[in-house]
């Protein structure tokens, strides 16, 4: 348990970004490898390594891969590098730290599931990024890794990185789909499911920046070696991300299973200013809040959900006692009705409404009867909306109103936030 | 005002490189507010236009997207991010301070024209160093005051991105051999990521 | 052929047992048993989309509702869609719905037939707990000359955006910005263009799009409905007429999978203004250069002295937008009681239409391979429905070549040999053309060719069925060397009497420069017809004339079909048209005695058998007759 840098081990190198200084330190030796085997054969290979996707969901991704129907060719592999979840910087950092490790990962994904034609969807907020992976294709491209006959194998793959252009919605995997073709980025129904109809109507696999990162050490070191590391069904590692009010914030690759508590208080250096924890929010803005009480539980999908919320993508949000978790919810909630694709009703006018009620706690002019009143539109928006951006927008602002329900008596008592008042009593 | 040839050749390389040209309507988008630093609504006619697609297209996709600017701004566009993560350490502050310090409100113009700024809700990526903000889709991070003012008197004199001497390769188009752009890269290697011990 | 084998599923609809085929939406299943489950995005014509949420249900295992619309039945499905939490969700979505909705029903034109408006009343929330500053948008956005746009009352459903890229292919209406500043409009707010635009109004479940010309003229409770055909082309679109008293409301699609679709084009639509009564005339006669006045026994009278006293021969012309029964009438009045045959419909000079020109009913298009439109957007331009139904057919994996009018050659070469279905569409201008590149066609490929000729007018199919030409009688009988001289020829045929029989504003006689000079000449015109014209200087005799929307009778579209068209407006103090003639023919002495409408069609089908298909609904065969 602890710290174990797998996928960021090199990341002090100089100039990892680099081609030749990647290759140096073992870099697409796994690709070489895999180019070895059978496509069937790395299907086995990441299912045997229980390998869950890091996007979110935590689905398993050699399972993934083995849905795509047989026979039906062209099929694609996508790369969901949208990373856009507030507390969520990881997927930037293995990008701009070792976009060729990113890169070696796409292909050896493509490779397995017999794609000829990979994308990279990246945010388009990350231009720095954009321009690390671009160099990182033209350099593999050169190298011959790239291209009509890759090293000589009779395979063929070439990779085209698109830049979206600011809509959190499109790090849902259809939505992505829907954006990579030109469209306005609005999820899709399921079924179809992507792995039979999905970009341009192929068959087509997503996976997340970290999740494929995983990829050329599995390959290397085999699914025993991975298997090994990890909980029973969490295997690896998982790089999070720390922010909030915590004196060391940034991104930390742990074995899965370690301790929240030692994220938090050993490499995030602990709560800043000597003051006292608040809550915790383990998966970035969607998921539910936790308390000092939950701090003994393990980085670990399933062990975080025990606990009543989820790891998502690895982002770990701190909040200090000075925190208002009324004005947190809100900024949430603000974030997902400015996120909202505007598809479906429960999102587009649900959050739109739980906004405006928010901002009524803010300004002083809520009622005792509107925390009764989120709980309701939460209701039904959660399970009603389209794509689960809705479901999400109400788990935090729900869980808070579970836990810290005084805050927002409080708020309305005082008509307005107690804890502005303080530090304006503070300042005074 | 006519695209200029060089959008209009990045435009058809990115209608050939997808496999269905409706993919290039976002590169296009972006090569057209790489070269005019905003997209008006005459440019998604031409646009339409070069990739054979309705002109309601172009907008129902443009409009979705926040980052497309639809009306011309401020030489330099500097976005702080006011989230939850950001807030907690200090973002709402920041913000008071652009304000103050370039005497426009959110969303606004500086007289001289040199910067727009406006905070959003939409997280940028950068948790771990915030305060922060984006420069011309640059990342500026554990900001302070001096901090900003120093960017700020820095872009008080620069030129616009897209009219820079040596523009910045934004844009996905086909790759050409022989092209490198490493500055980005370089760039983020430069700014001193955090990294674990 | 085979009954085709489907696999059928049973499920159980709040404990309702209901068997249904694979593939069936929980939705349709649902309402097969009598249960309804309120939509808004769902339309039957469209993908399932269920963006509007209104339709979630209960299914067991599945621990999310979902969305009637959407979801597909499986074998041995519970599906719930009365329980608590149905309910409570239902109140939900309608109060989410109406919170950024302006609720101004007192003056929305949609009042009274507006799906949110009913659905609020029958599964919404009492009263809204929305007590804050509402999204406001845009109303009354000009979206073209014929559609206004009001953007706050819009729910976001994508009906008209779907209709425009799945219905009609434009791809003119869009969603644009998002969230909950989504709206719809046309690029940079540009007027629409479509001819279509009426079906957005009439897809839209609340009162976003509206027509200008029904802009604050009725409300829906108030209005009369009359089932009838569009009177605008041969294409017979079924439609509703809405009016009240004496004043047309609006054209409105009445559902006929076979013809239109559902479908109305705009030309057919909007023409409504076109038949509007502007005031209940009495017949007129000019006595000493000076028109006056006269009752119907003394237009009669007047009117047959005046033949009689004109003489042979006499020449006639009834419109193609004439009924059945007045044409055939008209047809007994000019060959059996004024014994002449130079009688006419036709207003351009263009081939005569056959039999074998009806061949593809509008619906196989569908079912073609290939399809040739022969003249390209002429074709459409002459029954624009016909696009939706082919642009419906390319979606399906039909292959449509448009070609120009001199361009059989191009479409010869693109239908391949092993082809096996192939249709070929023209108008009637090209008939020939169309004729001869059907045999070529016939040659070389595989399968059958049939083609399909737009013909003018709503029913100028029928008046080549019921021979108002001066070379055939009824049902294409031959003349036996009796026929009479064509329209062009009458200028200098002799003739001493012409009938105008010109109901339809939309396909009236309109003379040419030879014919203006002739008519001014003839010692008699008798002008039957629905409104004031310059004709009318020319005539000794006025007699007003029914509207299309005043009459009852059949009318055949281009592809034989013969339908009823309905009276939709009371318009009494005007005698009906076939009145008129029986009245005439028999102040000659003729002694006709027909009661109604129904009478005379029984003659027609006794004349003409292959219209007995009228009484089934169906298109007239005559290929297999022959």
């Amino acid at each position: 348990m602890g710290l174990k840098p797998i996928l960021t081990k090199d990341f002090g190198v100089e100039n990892l970004h680099q081609f030749g200084v990647y290759e140096r330190t073992g870099g697409y030796t796994g690709f070489k490898k895999a180019l070895e085997m059978q496509p069937d054969e790395l299907v086995e290979l990441v299912k045997k390594s229980g390998l869950r996707g890091r996007g979110g969901a935590g689905f398993p991704t050699g399972n993934k891969w083995s849905f795509l129907p047989k026979g039906m060719y062209p099929r694609y592999l996508v790369c969901n590098a949208d990373e856009s979840e507030p507390g969520c910087f990881k997927d930037r950092y293995l990008i701009e730290t070792s976009p060729h490790q990113v890169l070696e990962g796409v292909m050896i994904a493509a490779y397995a599931i017999g794609a000829n034609l990979a994308f990279i969807y990246i945010r388009g907020e990350y231009l720095p990024q954009y321009e690390a992976l671009e160099s990182a294709i033209d350099e593999a491209r050169d190298a011959g890794y790239l291209g009509k006959n890759v090293l000589g194998k009779g395979y063929d793959l070439d990779v085209i990185l698109h830049r979206g252009a600011g809509a959190y919605i499109c790090g849902e995997e259809t939505a992505l789909l829907t954006s990579l073709e030109g469209y306005r980025g609005e999820p899709r129904l399921k079924p179809p499911f992507p792995a039979i109809k999905g970009l341009y109507g192929k068959p087509t696999v997503v996976n997340n920046v970290e999740t494929v990162s995983n990829l050329p050490h599995i390959v290397l070191n085999g699914a025993d070696w991975f298997a090994a590391l990890g909980t029973p069904t969490g295997k690896g590692t998982r790089v999070w991300c720390i922010s909030g009010h915590v004196n060391k914030p940034g991104n930390y690759e742990v074995e899965n299973g370690t301790p929240i508590r030692e994220l938090i208080e050993v490499h995030g250096g602990g709560v800043w200013k000597n003051r006292k924890l608040k809550a915790f929010q383990p998966g970035g803005a969607s998921m539910m809040v936790l308390l000092p009480e939950h701090l003994d539980v393990a980085l670990d999908f399933d062990a975080i959900a025990k606990a009543g919320s989820m790891a998502g993508a690895g982002a770990m949000v701190v909040m200090d006692e000075t925190t208002c978790m009324v004005d947190a919810a809100r900024r949430y909630v603000k974030f997902f009705q400015h996120e909202s694709c505007g598809k479906c009703t429960p999102c587009r006018e649900g959050t739109f409404w739980m906004a405006n009620v928010f901002d009524t706690f803010e300004s002083g002019s809520a009622r005792q009867s509107d925390i009764d009143l989120l709980l309701d539109i939460g209701y039904n928006i959660d399970g009603r909306s389209f794509c689960p951006l809705g479901d999400a927008s109400t788990w935090f602002p729900r869980s808070v109103i579970k836990y810290f329900r005084d805050e927002f008596e409080q708020h309305v008592a005082e008509k307005g936030c107690p804890f502005k008042k303080q530090a304006v009593e503070a300042v005074a | 005002m006519a695209l200029g040839q060089d959008t209009v050749d990045r435009i058809r390389a990115s209608a050939a490189l997808y496999p269905s040209k409706q993919s290039a309507i976002l590169p296009a988008l972006w090569a057209v507010q790489h070269e005019q630093g905003y997209v008006t609504d005459e440019a998604m006619g031409e646009i339409a236009q070069h990739l054979g697609l309705p002109p309601s297209l172009i907008e129902a996709t443009a409009s979705f997207y926040s980052m497309f600017l639809l009306r011309p701004e401020g030489r330099h566009e500097v976005v702080i991010c006011v989230n939850a993560p950001c807030m907690l350490r200090g973002a709402d502050e920041m913000a008071a301070h652009i304000q103050r310090r370039l005497g426009v409100r959110d969303g606004q113009t500086t007289p001289d024209g040199a910067i727009t700024w406006h905070s959003t809700i939409e997280c940028l990526g950068a948790c771990g160093g915030a305060p922060m903000m984006q420069v011309d889709h640059r990342f500026e991070e554990d900001l302070t005051p001096q901090k900003v003012d120093a960017i700020f008197d820095r872009l008080r004199t620069e030129p616009a991105p897209h009219e820079a001497p040596k523009p910045k390769k934004a844009v996905a188009v086909a790759p050409v051999k022989g092209e490198k752009v490493r500055s980005g890269a370089e760039g983020a290697r430069a700014r001193g990521r955090k990294t674990q011990k | 052929m085979a009954a085709v084998q489907v696999d059928q599923v049973t499920v159980s609809v709040n404990g309702v047992s209901v068997t249904v085929p694979k593939g069936t939406l929980i939705l349709d299943a649902a309402k097969k048993v009598g249960i309804d489950i309120p939509i808004f995005c769902s339309h039957p014509k469209m993908a399932p989309v269920a963006v509007c949420r209104m339709c979630l249900v209960e299914v067991e295992k599945m621990p999310k509702m979902q969305p009637a619309c959407a979801v597909q039945v499986a074998e041995g499905m519970v599906i719930r869609t009365k329980t608590d939490q149905v309910e409570k969700y239902q109140k939900g979505v309608l109060e989410f719905l109406l919170i950024n909705h302006p609720l101004d029903c007192p003056i929305c034109d949609k009042g009274g037939e507006c799906p949110l408006q009913d659905q609020t009343y029958q599964y919404g929330p009492g009263a809204s707990r929305y007590i804050y500053q509402k999204a406001h948008f845009d109303k009354a956005v000009p979206l073209s000359d014929k559609i206004v746009l009001d953007r706050e009352r819009c729910i976001l459903c994508w009906r008209c955006t779907r209709f425009s890229e799945e219905i009609s292919g434009e791809r003119e209406l869009a969603l644009i910005q998002r969230g909950v500043h989504t709206i719809i409009g046309t690029f940079n707010d540009e007027p629409a263009q479509s001819n279509y635009q009426g079906n957005w109004t009439e897809i839209c479940p609340v009162g976003a799009l509206t027509a200008r010309q029904y802009r604050f003229i009725s409300r829906p409770w108030d209005l009369d409905r009359t089932a009838s055909v569009c009177p605008g082309c041969s294409m017979g679109c079924n439609i509703q007429i809405d009016a009240r008293g004496n004043k047309l409301g609006r054209f409105q699609s009445r559902e006929n999978l076979a013809v239109d679709d559902s479908w109305l084009c705009d030309f057919g639509r909007y023409s409504f203004p076109n038949f509007q009564r502007a005031a209940l005339e009495r017949p007129r006669i000019r006595r000493d250069g000076k028109l006056e006045e006269v009752t119907y026994p003394e237009l009669f009278e007047f009117a047959a002295d005046a033949l009689k006293r004109a003489g042979a021969p006499v020449a006639g012309w009834a419109s193609p937008g004439s009924t059945n029964e007045e044409l055939f009438l008209f047809q007994r009045l000019m060959r059996e009681v004024l014994k002449s045959p130079h009688l006419d419909h036709r207003t351009a000079a263009v081939a005569d239409t056959s039999p074998e020109d009806m061949t593809l009913p509008i619906a196989d298009i569908e079912r073609c391979d290939h399809v040739i439109v022969l003249g390209g957007q002429e074709v459409i331009d002459a029954a624009p429905v016909l696009h939706l139904r082919l642009f419906k057919s390319q979606r399906k994996g039909v292959t449509v070549h448009k070609v120009g009018s001199g361009e059989g050659k191009a479409a010869l070469d693109g239908v391949p040999a092993e082809a096996m279905v192939v249709g070929i569409l023209a108008t009637q201008a090209n008939r020939k053309q169309a004729a001869e590149l059907q045999d070529q066609l016939a040659r070389k490929v595989k399968g059958s060719v049939r083609r399909l000729i737009v013909s003018i007018g709503p029913n100028g199919r029928g008046a080549v069925d019921l021979g108002i030409l001066p070379h055939a009688g009824p049902g294409y009988a031959a003349l036996n060397g009796q026929s009479g001289k064509a329209r062009w020829d009458w200028t200098h045929a002799g003739i001493k009497a012409f009938y105008l029989h010109d109901p339809s504003p939309l396909h009236a006689y309109a003379p040419t420069e030879a014919e203006a000079l002739w008519l001014s000449t003839l010692p008699l015109v008798i002008h039957h017809r629905f409104k004031a014209s310059p004709l009318d200087d020319v005539a000794q005799v006025i007699i007003p004339a029914r509207a299309f929307t005043e009459k009852n009778g059949t009318v055949t579209n281009m592809e034989g079909r013969v339908q009823r068209i309905g009276r939709g407006i009371d318009a009494d103090a005007v005698r009906d048209n076939w009145r008129v003639f029986q009245d005439l023919a028999n102040q000659l002495g003729a002694g006709w005695a027909y009661e109604g409408v129904n009478d005379i069609l029984q003659d027609v089908i006794r004349a003409v058998p292959p219209y007995e298909a009228v009484n089934r609904g169906e298109r007239v065969l005559w290929a297999e007759r022959a």
